[in-house]
């Protein structure tokens, strides 16, 4: 049995025009956005991948075959900033050291490893790096 | 066909259209509002800076540090911090704060090339010993508490045994320390080929990489068509609780590129095959970690549903720490920290640092 029609209630076609109107606005609302909002195109092609991820692109992989540019000198200039965090940590371990003999607090915890030892490891990864710019300087000469 | 079966049919089209309208139109609100971005709910001082890594101090509603018993959280270095402060209301820093302590987060950063060199000495004896002095100098205490996260919890436990005089109490959250039981993101690292990081030669290991090794943890759910069949049904949702989603997927989503060098030192140390936790063999630089200098209260949290460290995995530092107290909740991995159901393990955690 059909169902009891409200007489106020649209014809399907209309209704059915009215829907193609609101797809429009809600188009129209997308096109708006993505011209209004740059981030706005992440987010979209975030959420075609099924992520809510905001701010930023989903990660993805480069293609298979994209060519890895690092030289062996960034490695070296890697090296040695590295070897510059590890000195920088150092120094903050005796400015805490002071900071708690002024305080008349005993240092702790120290590190494990002795202070010279760990000198010594800095030296040795910072070494490849400045022999190399040593090597560059005798060839300029 | 009859006219009134295609009537039906029409109408059913019609309200198929209007579903998926009314999906697009709330997907559109949520995308249009400002996302999470990454930082923690609840405001902060940065009181330590180093490398990549700042260690911040929550504050009060006044904006003053807390008074009380320091408690350094310690997130695991290979994702986001703000997952252990996610929004007001939902942070388990927060949570601990407003029980009373003062509360210190390590954000170890984004890494980039040249951290690629940093090993598991240069967190545990460098980052993590830093920030407990600094933690120490500012609250005056000479102990402090530690909760660790997932790997953080691994960092956490290796400090503890070296420094075991300035661990008050330590907690360690879905934490893996016996690599050989099947499953979860160590073991997905190893079949994806961990094995080749290098140690001496490392690399940056691209975000996406590690992501691939997340999402292969349950393949089917995580690939393209799964993830947008989920999002698709979640456009159902009310707008809230979209943005609660919204928030996670900033998290779970957003993840990082890994040191190489730490990578390969955690697989030759603790991955599947060499579990060098279990067999007490692990070292840090050229020292032997003791677990049994290990003698501070210590509570160990798996989740029953964790696929990235299995609980039996977890649970298992029971057999290298006898005295510690193992509990296992219901919940996944993220869940049991920032999930709806977190706040029974942030009060478990409440009553271990009060005890």
């Amino acid at each position: 049995m059909a169902e009891a029609r409200d007489d106020n209630e649209p014809a399907l076609v209309e209704r059915w025009l009215q829907d193609q109107q609101h797809w429009q606005k809600t188009l129209l609302a997308y096109l708006d956005s993505m011209v209004k909002n740059e981030d706005f195109l992440v987010h979209v092609g975030n959420a075609m991948r099924g992520s809510l991820l905001a701010g930023k692109p989903y990660p993805t992989a480069p293609p298979p075959g994209t060519p890895v540019t690092e030289t062996a000198a960034d490695a070296r200039l890697d090296q040695l900033l590295f070897a510059l965090h590890q000195i920088q940590g150092q120094l903050n371990d005796l400015s805490m050291t002071v900071a708690e003999m002024r305080n008349g607090r005993a240092s702790s915890p120290a590190p494990q490893a002795s202070q010279s030892r760990r000198a010594d490891r800095a030296k040795r990864s910072v070494a490849p790096a400045a022999a190399v710019k040593n090597r560059k300087r005798k060839g300029r000469g | 066909m009859s006219p009134s079966d295609r009537e039906r049919e029409l109408e059913a089209l019609l309200a198929l259209s209007q579903r998926g309208r009314a999906k697009l139109e709330r997907l559109h609100e949520i995308l249009t509002s400002s996302g999470h971005y990454g930082r923690g709910a609840t405001p902060a001082a940065v009181v330590y800076r180093e490398n990549k890594l700042r260690l911040l101090r929550l504050l009060d509603e006044n904006g003053q540090p807390r008074v009380g018993p320091p408690v350094l959280f310690v997130p695991a270095p290979v994702s986001r911090y703000f997952i252990i402060d996610l929004l007001p209301g939902r942070s388990f820093a927060g949570h601990i704060a407003a029980a009373g302590f003062d509360v210190y987060i390590a954000d170890f950063g984004e890494p980039t090339s040249e951290d690629r060199f940093c090993d598991l000495a240069y967190y545990v004896d460098g980052l993590v010993r830093r920030c407990v002095r600094t933690v120490s100098a500012l609250s005056g205490e000479p102990k402090i508490n530690i909760v660790g996260y997932c790997l953080g919890g691994t960092l956490a436990l290796l400090y503890s045994a070296l420094h075991p005089e300035s661990v008050t109490r330590l907690v360690l959250l879905t934490t893996t320390v016996d690599g050989d039981v099947e499953g979860g993101i160590a073991w997905v690292a190893h079949k994806m080929g961990l094995a080749g990081e290098s140690y001496d030669n490392p690399r940056l290991v691209p975000a996406a990489e590690v992501k691939s090794w997340f999402e292969m943890l349950s393949p089917g759910a995580n690939s393209v068509i799964g993830r947008v069949n989920d999002l698709w049904d979640r456009l159902d949702d009310p707008p809230e609780r979209l943005r609660d989603v919204r928030t996670m997927a900033t998290w779970v989503d957003d993840v990082l590129p890994a040191p190489g060098r730490l990578l390969a030192e955690l697989y030759q140390q603790f991955g599947p095959g060499r579990n060098k936790l279990m067999a007490g063999t692990a070292t840090i630089g050229d020292q032997r970690v003791d677990l049994s200098a290990v003698t501070m209260p210590v509570m160990s949290v798996s989740a029953e549903k964790d696929t990235i460290a299995p609980p039996d995995g977890v649970d298992a530092l029971k057999k290298i720490v006898p005295h510690a107290q193992v509990i296992r909740l219901p919940g996944g991995h993220v869940g049991i920290v920032a999930g709806r159901s977190a706040p029974a393990l942030w009060q478990r955690v409440v009553e271990f640092l009060q005890a």
